[in-house]
């Protein structure tokens, strides 16, 4: 993906750079598995239907695609598998509209479209040498899904890791096996929550709003970069008790959700201020959202 | 996309009756030739013609805008059908008109001068290669204006109805059907090239006429300078109260190229096409989750005016209207552009008309 933003902001009108041709055909992929992660979220494995395509493909996490069920549209979700997982990738779609209803509906062996990868990424180079602290709510966590896989593939190159999950009920709560595996780690500190009312009586977890469960956890914030994902009202509230544990948004990253049609900077859909959420997002540094109108 | 190398001082000059010979020289070598026609009483739009007695003269603008021809109203992406083994098949639309060539005779200037603005959209990091190749194949012949009328308002905004902007020719059009025309472009020196015979060098100290009057009624940098401290401000609920969110000056503008992406089919086969789409609409914004960025008209008639006036000039070093009208004719519930911009001129100035409200 020469030629996309490599940093969150920093795309620019400039000529110079190649242009990208682009003529809004999908490529097909097959959907070789499907996983029920909560009762109206799923998981699907996407092999690209021509081989060389699939060998060709590369991405970085953070990036997304616009998947289409044929006949009934396009639609825009990340990448929620790690660029180091070769020959697949996956995204996890919550039923919520034509396109997700579509999709829920088809079965292994079917066939959709794919048009990407599209946006910016998360930097994980600058991430290097630093704690990382992770934050997601409810589906936000397959983006950031994407990154942490990433970041545990390349380990040594990061200090200490932390997650920190929440979701409205334990029936909620996405990538289960996942989030065992993670626990499980040595290397890996977690913490999984879900909101009052939400819990089992076999919840081991926490019972709390992410924000409030994130001011008990007292991450430290030197030299720590954090990554929040998640619907608007947490990452808000979330934000406000970074600050006041300390944190700066200019070491907090964040991804926006606008509504997206063609992907790559044209339809003016997912427009905010003058950003492009398509083009200069979807991956923002918090600090630099304070700038924009808040129209996301 | 234009040429440095030709010389726009040059004028040629054509007799009367050169339009039904350029027409006939073009339709015979095979060029399509789309020109201002009589669509409805008084409605005059561009339409592929087969002669030059179709063409009308005279009109002060095209309903619908230049636009359209790059970046169509709606078009098929792709074509699909359902497999009986299970694949789909895809097929992408042929990318511009069959013709080879296309030659609009009679553009605006102000038209051609909004391509300037979509340009920039079309063609940055990504190209998008449908509008580019239906951009490369057409070759635009302005026909400068001579009746503005009252609701243009080009010279607000930087234009001129003798702007040569994005235009390969621009004709001035006399009243007893001679014309001078300056050539713009490399195209547009083709085009006087395949003219020779009907289109000559003008004699040396011809000038050409001075353009008619149009009253510049704001400046841009005033109406900038208070949207960049005015996002949050009383005056986009007054302005809102009006609107009725149909869209009809989004659809009509030169420069807006907002659209959407649909599929249209049935259980066997169907088509993705790309309509226009609008930033005035409630569902615009609207998420999935039922989340809305912009969740009242207040919001979304704040958004069409700081995109014109300061986000896109931000991005794109120019402002996204020319100036042309359209929104002003056009509005059901006669909510007027400029007069929402002169308003905000006047606030900027210091002036408390409405803040005083």
């Amino acid at each position: 993906m020469e030629g996309t933003t490599p940093m969150p902001n920093e795309s620019s009108t400039n000529q110079a750079r190649t242009l990208i041709p682009l003529d809004y055909v999908a490529s097909k992929m097959k959907i070789v598995s499907i996983t029920d992660e909560t009762v109206d979220t799923k998981t699907f494995r996407l092999e690209f239907c021509d081989p060389q395509q699939g060998e060709q493909f590369e991405f970085h996490a953070g990036q997304f695609g616009l998947y289409s069920v044929f006949g009934a549209g396009e639609a825009t979700f990340c990448i929620a598998s790690s660029p180091t997982e070769k020959g697949y990738i996956e995204c996890s779609v919550k039923r919520t509209g034509k396109v997700t209803n579509e999709l829920h509906q088809c079965n292994e062996g079917d066939i959709i479209g794919f048009r990407g990868p599209y946006g910016n990424w998360f930097p994980i180079e600058q991430m290097q040498g630093k704690n990382l602290l992770f934050i997601a709510g409810g589906i936000g966590l397959a983006p950031l899904n994407s990154l942490i896989r990433n970041c545990l593939d390349l380990r040594e190159k990061f200090e200490d890791i932390s997650i920190l999950y929440g979701a409205r009920s334990v029936a909620d709560l996405v990538y289960k096996e996942r989030l065992e595996n993670w626990e499980q780690m040595n290397d890996v500190q977690t913490l999984y929550t879900v909101d009052p009312g939400g819990e089992t009586p076999e919840w081991k977890g926490e019972v709390g709003f992410v924000p409030t469960v994130l001011e008990k956890m007292k991450p430290k914030s030197e030299n720590t970069i954090v990554v929040l994902c998640g619907p608007p009202i947490m990452i808000k509230f979330a934000m406000l008790s970074l600050l006041e544990l300390g944190f700066s948004p200019e070491s907090a990253y964040t991804t926006l959700e606008n509504r997206m049609k063609c992907g790559v900077g044209k339809c003016g859909r997912c427009n905010v201020g003058n950003q492009y959420v398509c083009k200069d997002g979807p991956v923002f540094r918090c600090s630099d959202l304070k700038v924009l109108p808040e129209e996301f | 996309m234009r040429s440095t190398k030709v010389d726009e001082q040059t004028l040629y000059q054509a007799t009367a009756g050169w339009l039904k010979s350029a027409v006939d020289i073009l339709k015979g070598a095979g060029v399509e030739v789309i020109a201002p026609v009589e669509t409805d009483p008084g409605v005059v739009e561009l339409a592929a013609i087969n002669s030059s007695e179709e063409i009308v003269l005279g009109y002060a603008n095209v309903r619908l805008p230049l636009k359209r021809l790059f970046f169509p109203i709606t078009e098929v992406l792709l074509e699909f059908e359902n497999q009986p083994d299970g694949d789909i098949q895809m097929e992408s639309e042929p990318l511009a008109s069959p013709k080879s060539e296309v030659v609009v005779l009679g553009a605006r200037p102000c038209g051609v001068a909004a391509l300037e603005a979509l340009d920039k959209v079309f063609h940055w990091d990504y190209d998008d290669v449908r509008y580019s190749a239906r951009r490369e194949q057409t070759t635009l012949i302005s026909f400068a204006c001579t009746k503005p009328d009252p609701q243009c308002f080009c010279t607000s905004v930087g234009g001129s109805p003798h702007g040569t902007e994005q235009s390969d020719v621009l004709v001035y059009l006399a009243d007893d059907g001679q014309a001078l025309m300056q050539v713009c472009s490399d195209k547009g020196a083709r085009f006087i090239e395949q003219l020779k015979d009907v289109v000559k060098p003008a004699p040396a100290g011809t000038k050409s006429p001075a353009p008619p009057e149009v009253k510049a009624k704001f400046d841009p940098e005033k109406i900038k300078t208070w949207l960049d401290e005015n996002f949050e401000n009383d005056f986009w609920t007054d302005v809102s109260l009006k609107c009725l969110g149909c869209g009809a000056c989004s659809y009509l503008c030169p420069t807006c190229h907002c659209f959407d992406i649909v599929d249209e089919a049935n259980w066997q086969s169907g088509q993705r096409r790309r309509n226009w789409d609008c930033c005035s609409h409630p569902m615009f914004t609207k998420h999935a989750s039922g989340h809305n960025p912009r969740p009242d008209q207040a919001s979304r008639c704040r958004q069409r005016i700081m995109h014109k006036f300061k986000y896109f000039p931000e991005r794109f070093e120019q402002i996204a209207c020319v100036g042309c009208g359209r929104c002003v004719r056009a509005c059901c519930v006669g909510q007027n552009l400029v007069s929402i911009l002169t308003d905000i001129e006047t606030k900027a100035n210091g002036g408390n008309n409405s803040d005083a409200e």
